[in-house]
Order: C-alpha cells, then sequence, then structure tokens
C-alpha cells in the first residue's frame, strides 16, 4: 500500500488534467508538491461521500450508530467505553494532565478497536471525543506503519493546502484518501470528521451536503 | 435548398430559441454553472446549425467536417453531465458525485469515462470521415457502408452514455431521501438525455436507412426521422429548461453550515474541553469548593437544574479565565469574548441552533438533548464575561437572575474577582441579598456537615 510507489512522475497539470477527462494513469504520479502523495484535508463533500458508503447519508444518526456503521464497514468490532469517574477517577486525571480527552486502543490481530473516555466529560465534548477517535479509524490513522509517525516534507507545504500522505499496513479504512503523515493533522482532520459526523448526525435529510447529492447540475 | 440544410436550419432554429430562454435563466436567480455551460452550448450548436444550413457544400469532406462540427455541442454537453454525475468536475463547479454514483464505485468510473470515449470516438469518425469521405449532408441519398461506419462510431458511444446518464437520473430520483422538488428535477433531466440517446439511435437508424432501405421508400422513412429528431430536440431542451428552473434552497445555509462546523463547534469544544481539563487537575483554586456551595444554595432556593448548570459553568469559566496557567492560557477574557459573538452568530439561525443536539448522558436517549440553544456555556459566557471583564464600565442596573447572583457571591467569596466590584455592581438588587444568605446557609450547612462528619469519625475510632 505504498504510495511512493511510482516510476514516472508527471507533471501535476497533465494529470489534473486527465482526471478532468477521465483518463486513468494508472502507475504514473504527479511530481513534487502535487497530488497523489499529497491530499487536502477532509472537506464536508468529501465526509459525505464516506456517509453513503456507511449508507447514512440523509439520516440521521447517532454517536453509537456510527460506530456500529463504521466497525461494519470496516470489519472490525468497535467498543466504546465511557468511565464513570467514580469509578476509576485517576482516569480523569492521567488524560487530563496529559492534555488527551480520550483513548483509541487498536488490536490488528483480534480486530477490536476500544475507544476510552471520561465520563466527566462535559456532553457535548464526549460526543466529540468518541466521533474523534472514530475519525481515526474511519481515516485509517490505525494502519500507519510505526516508522512512518511524524515523516513530513516540508516542501510539501508551498503549496497550500496538499499536505503528504503517509504509507499505511494492511487493514481497510473508510477515507478514500491516505492517512497524514503529519501528527498534528491527523489530529486536526479527526476534529473535522467529528464535526462533520455530529452535523450530519444531527441534521439527517435537511443537511444541505446531503441534498447536494440529488442536485448536480 | 437541400433537406439537409432545412433539417439544420429547423436545429439552428431551435437551439437559438433554447440559447435565449438559458440566457434568461441564467441572468436570474436560477443561474447553475450547468445553465451558464448550455447556454454557451446552445450558441455554439446554433451557430453551427446556421452554418452548416448557409454554405452550400461542393465536396464530401466538407459535408463529412460539416456533420463532426454539429456532433460537439451533444458531445460536449452529455461528457458535462457524465462528469458532473461521477463528481469529476472541478470543485468549484460542483464536488459531489449524484447518490446513486458515490455508492457504485464501478459506475462512478464509467461516468467518468465519458469525455474520453466521446472525444476518441469523435476524432476516430474523424479520421475514418475524412479518409473515405461520404455524402453526409446529402439526407434523402443513399449512402456508402463508410457513412454508416462514419455515424455509428459517433453515435453508438454518444447513445450509451446519454441512456445511461438517464438510468442515473432515475435512479438518483428513486432515493426516499431526496425531497419532492429534487426527484421531479432528477427525473426532468433524465428524461432529457433520455431524448438525447433516442436522437443517437436514431441517427444511427437514418445511417442505416440510408444505406439498406431502397429509394422507393427510403424518402418516407427519412423524413419521418428528421422530424422525430427534431421533436426529440425541442423536447430535450423543454426537459433540461424545466429542470433546471425548480430551484431547492436547502432549510440550512451551507456557507454558515461550513462556519458552524469548522469554526464554533470546533471552538466550543475547545473552550469546554480546557474548562474541563483546569478542572480535573485541580489547577484552577478554590473552584471545586465554591461550585460546591453554589450547587447546596441552588438547592435551598429550589433553583432549576438548567439554572443549577449555568451556574456551575459560569463559577468554572470565572476560576478559569482568572487563572491563566500554561494550559488555560487560551482562555481569556477576550477569547471568551470571540466565542461569545461566534454563538451569537449561530443563534440567530433557528434552524441550525435548535436541530444541532448532542445527548447529555452517553448511552442513554432517556434524557432531552443539549442543543446549541439551551447549552448552558451560552449564558455562562455571557455571565463569566459580566463578572470578569468590565473594564470599568457604569453601573449596571438590569436585573439579573438569582443563579447570576449565587455565581457572583460564590465567585467574590472563593477571592476569584473582587468583592467590592460586586457590591458595586449588583448590590442594589433584592435577588442578591436572597443569593447572599442562601449561600452563607449552604455554607454554613456543608461546615456543620463537615464537623458532623469529623465527629462521626472521632466517635467511630473510639
Amino acid at each position: 500500500m505504498a504510495i511512493d510507489s511510482s516510476r514516472i512522475r508527471l507533471p501535476g497539470i497533465i494529470v489534473k488534467g486527465a482526471r478532468v477527462l477521465g483518463i486513468p494513469l494508472r502507475g504514473f504520479n504527479i511530481s513534487r508538491r502535487s497530488a497523489s502523495a499529497a491530499r487536502t484535508l477532509l472537506t464536508p463533500e468529501q465526509f459525505q461521500e464516506e456517509l453513503v458508503i456507511l449508507d447514512l447519508s440523509g439520516k440521521r444518526f447517532s454517536p453509537e450508530e456510527y460506530s456500529e456503521a463504521l466497525g461494519n464497514h470496516l470489519g472490525i468490532s468497535i467498543a466504546i467505553h465511557v468511565i464513570p469517574d467514580a469509578w476509576y477517577p485517576e482516569i480523569s486525571r492521567r488524560l487530563a494532565s496529559s492534555g488527551r480527552l480520550g483513548e483509541l486502543r487498536y488490536s490488528e490481530a483480534s480486530g477490536l478497536a476500544a475507544i476510552i473516555v471520561p465520563g466527566s466529560l462535559p456532553p457535548l465534548v464526549l460526543a466529540l471525543t468518541v466521533l474523534h477517535e472514530l475519525g481515526h479509524l474511519a481515516a485509517g490513522d490505525h494502519l500507519i506503519e510505526s516508522d512512518e509517525g511524524r515523516r513530513e516534507d516540508p516542501l510539501e507545504h508551498a503549496e497550500e493546502t496538499m499536505f503528504t500522505t503517509s504509507r499505511i499496513g494492511r487493514g481497510k479504512r473508510l477515507s478514500r484518501g491516505f492517512p497524514l503523515a503529519d501528527e498534528d493533522l491527523r489530529e486536526h482532520e479527526a476534529n473535522l470528521r467529528a464535526s462533520y459526523a455530529l452535523v450530519a448526525g444531527c441534521l439527517g435529510s435537511e443537511s444541505p451536503y446531503a441534498h447536494d447529492m440529488y442536485n448536480v447540475l | 435548398m437541400s433537406a439537409a440544410q432545412h433539417q439544420q436550419l429547423v436545429l439552428g432554429g431551435v437551439s437559438l430559441a433554447a440559447f435565449v430562454f438559458f440566457v434568461c435563466l441564467i441572468l436570474s436567480s436560477r443561474r447553475t454553472w450547468f445553465g451558464i455551460f448550455v447556454a454557451f452550448d446552445l450558441l455554439l450548436a446554433a451557430l453551427m446549425f446556421g452554418t452548416v444550413a448557409a454554405l452550400d457544400f461542393s465536396g464530401w469532406r466538407a459535408e463529412i467536417v460539416a456533420a463532426l462540427l454539429t456532433e460537439l455541442p451533444v458531445v460536449f454537453v452529455v461528457s458535462w453531465v457524465c462528469l458532473a454525475q461521477a463528481g469529476r468536475l472541478p470543485s468549484r463547479l460542483g464536488a459531489l458525485p449524484v447518490e446513486p454514483a458515490a455508492r457504485r464505485p464501478w459506475l462512478r468510473t464509467v461516468l467518468g469515462t465519458a469525455p474520453l470515449f466521446l472525444l476518441l470516438a469523435w476524432g476516430v469518425a474523424a479520421i475514418i470521415g475524412l479518409v473515405w469521405p461520404s455524402p453526409a449532408m446529402h439526407a434523402y441519398a443513399p449512402a456508402p457502408p463508410q457513412f454508416f461506419l462514419f455515424k455509428w462510431t459517433i453515435m453508438v458511444p454518444e447513445g450509451f452514455y446519454s441512456a445511461l446518464a438517464a438510468v442515473v437520473f432515475v435512479m438518483t430520483a428513486r432515493s426516499p431521501t431526496s425531497a419532492l422538488r429534487l426527484r421531479i428535477k432528477n427525473l426532468a433531466f433524465s428524461a432529457g438525455t433520455f431524448c438525447l440517446a433516442l436522437i443517437a439511435l436514431g441517427s444511427t437508424v437514418f445511417a442505416g436507412v440510408r444505406l439498406w432501405v431502397s429509394d422507393g421508400s427510403r424518402r418516407g422513412i427519412l423524413e419521418t426521422l428528421n422530424t422525430m429528431e427534431t421533436c426529440l430536440a425541442i423536447m430535450c431542451l423543454l426537459a433540461f429548461a424545466f429542470g433546471l428552473t425548480l430551484r431547492y434552497t436547502p432549510a440550512i445555509a451551507g456557507t454558515l453550515l461550513r462556519q458552524f462546523q469548522t469554526g464554533w463547534l470546533l471552538a466550543q469544544e475547545r473552550f469546554e474541553s480546557l474548562k474541563w481539563r483546569a478542572v480535573t487537575t485541580g489547577r484552577v483554586r478554590g473552584v471545586i469548593r465554591a461550585s460546591h456551595h453554589v450547587a447546596e444554595a441552588a438547592n435551598l432556593q429550589g433553583l432549576s437544574g438548567s439554572d443549577t448548570e449555568k451556574a456551575l459553568a459560569t463559577i468554572q469559566l470565572v476560576a478559569v479565565m482568572q487563572n491563566p496557567s500554561t494550559e488555560t492560557e487560551r482562555i481569556t477574557p477576550e477569547t471568551t469574548r470571540e466565542l461569545y459573538e461566534l454563538q451569537e452568530q449561530i443563534l440567530r439561525d433557528d434552524t441550525l441552533a435548535t436541530k444541532i443536539s448532542w445527548a447529555t448522558s452517553w448511552g442513554s436517549h432517556a434524557d432531552e438533548p443539549q442543543t446549541v440553544k439551551s447549552a448552558p456555556l451560552h449564558d455562562a459566557l455571557k455571565a463569566a464575561l459580566e463578572l470578569v471583564d468590565y473594564h470599568d464600565e457604569p453601573v449596571d442596573v438590569r436585573a439579573r437572575p438569582l443563579w447570576h447572583h449565587l455565581v457572583a457571591v460564590s465567585a467574590a467569596d472563593a477571592r476569584l474577582i473582587d468583592p467590592a466590584r460586586i457590591r458595586t455592581q449588583l448590590g442594589r438588587q433584592p435577588e442578591h441579598h436572597v443569593a447572599l444568605e442562601a449561600y452563607h446557609a449552604a455554607k454554613s450547612l456543608s461546615r456543620s456537615l463537615t464537623l458532623d462528619d469529623q465527629q462521626r469519625r472521632v466517635d467511630h475510632d473510639r
């Protein structure tokens, strides 16, 4: 699943033009500072396409339903553990001290993902934290090969909105693009995905993005 | 004027009339990128048909060139429709594919190849036509086999992609989550693209008739086919025009929603999580005790649950704003004011403010969910700003709710804010005295409970 495996690099304008004309350019890559090994942050439109794949487009859904649909798509079991403070107060303190709100644990061998969040989080933060961790699973961040962690080519930032992606191991993901290489960007994108999911789940068929899929001309 | 020139003149006239209509459409509020594109395409078609009708062609190659040029507007419009359905147009022209294409990647790929294969077919037909020329503009004359090959090379892909687009529009219209107006719109576009597919089919039959049918009956069939082509062209244009006049405006504007998703929601989450971290790690001095006294006083006064929540959120905010540590340095009066102003904008859209909600407790759907409107932070932000960020403004005599006074008394007692300032600001209001009494009663109660608890422990130890 390597991304930088191309033999021939073409100027970005040729590849973009070919895409508009529908010409498939397999085996080619775009030269430095262009797409393929780089991509933009997730847009609400791209998230809407993900919802179609999960069969949630135009429907109201809760974070639990999103989690179930995502787990079914990825072929893994996702467990969400909201730990009451009265049981394990040290979890809240440990997470708060480390500057985090929740944790995602993934076991490739058993196909299990566990999301752990403290029950004392404010309601909005709790919902968004769960969706944030689910966003990492949707993006395929859990599949990133360990040596790829923070690799980032500063030249890629010359083109403002394009960011380098990362190599990933075996496994399924929902996102069409590869996970981003930079950890901060991955966190930001997970926040965006959480925000889009919360709004889409509340608006259902009233979401303008859902309607855009029926109004293309 | 030959029969072919007559047919081109009719089609040119239809295209010109449709162009005028589409120009009116794009000058109105119902303008879309597709409408603009179709208007230019119709102008091109009218010019092509008009030129072909006006000129007298002296050779077969010239006739082939004329026939090729008149096909270009159709190739362009079918390509645009397929690319729009596949979501392959540049993002500013429309980034999303239609729902059936998003669900089926293979369909999206096939639709995305439309411009490539249509232009390729057009190019191949041009080579065939120019290498083996044929009387393309002699409508009723018998044609050689190469004319049939020339015509089919263009018409088969054109018919295939038009029919595919028509089917995709029908699938889109059938979706139960789509609004009624959008369903009708997609059905209209389906009718339009189906007419294009029928025109392509008619053209292939036309070529076959010219090749295989004998002189006696050929003219009658070809005249019928020409009339049918004209009717289909009119119906196609009417269907597209009808579809484009059906405008759908969602209840929530995309711009505001984008601002909400990438601005307010993330800012609110950051704000609340920073507050939670500061309180959980005990970095904000006195807030736990002050919160306890406020909750007790609210209980003594019989305040509602939502008012108690507002009071507790406010006391936490005041504590965090008055104790800027490394962790909480981003919660300043300035950032609080920015969030409050952003929230004010969101609250002006009643649909958005009431529709976006989240559960108050995980896994339980029994409780009423919180909305942007009902969440305590909005009132808490305002109250905290009034208590902390006053900039020596004159005394505000507006009455405040009891929970606000309770927070003021508690924050002053915990030395989070200046007690003298609170006395000047709120001391004249009767609720302030009620809050003072309730707060002190709660404090005494708490102290006596603590003493009782200590006594019980001593007794137990004995």
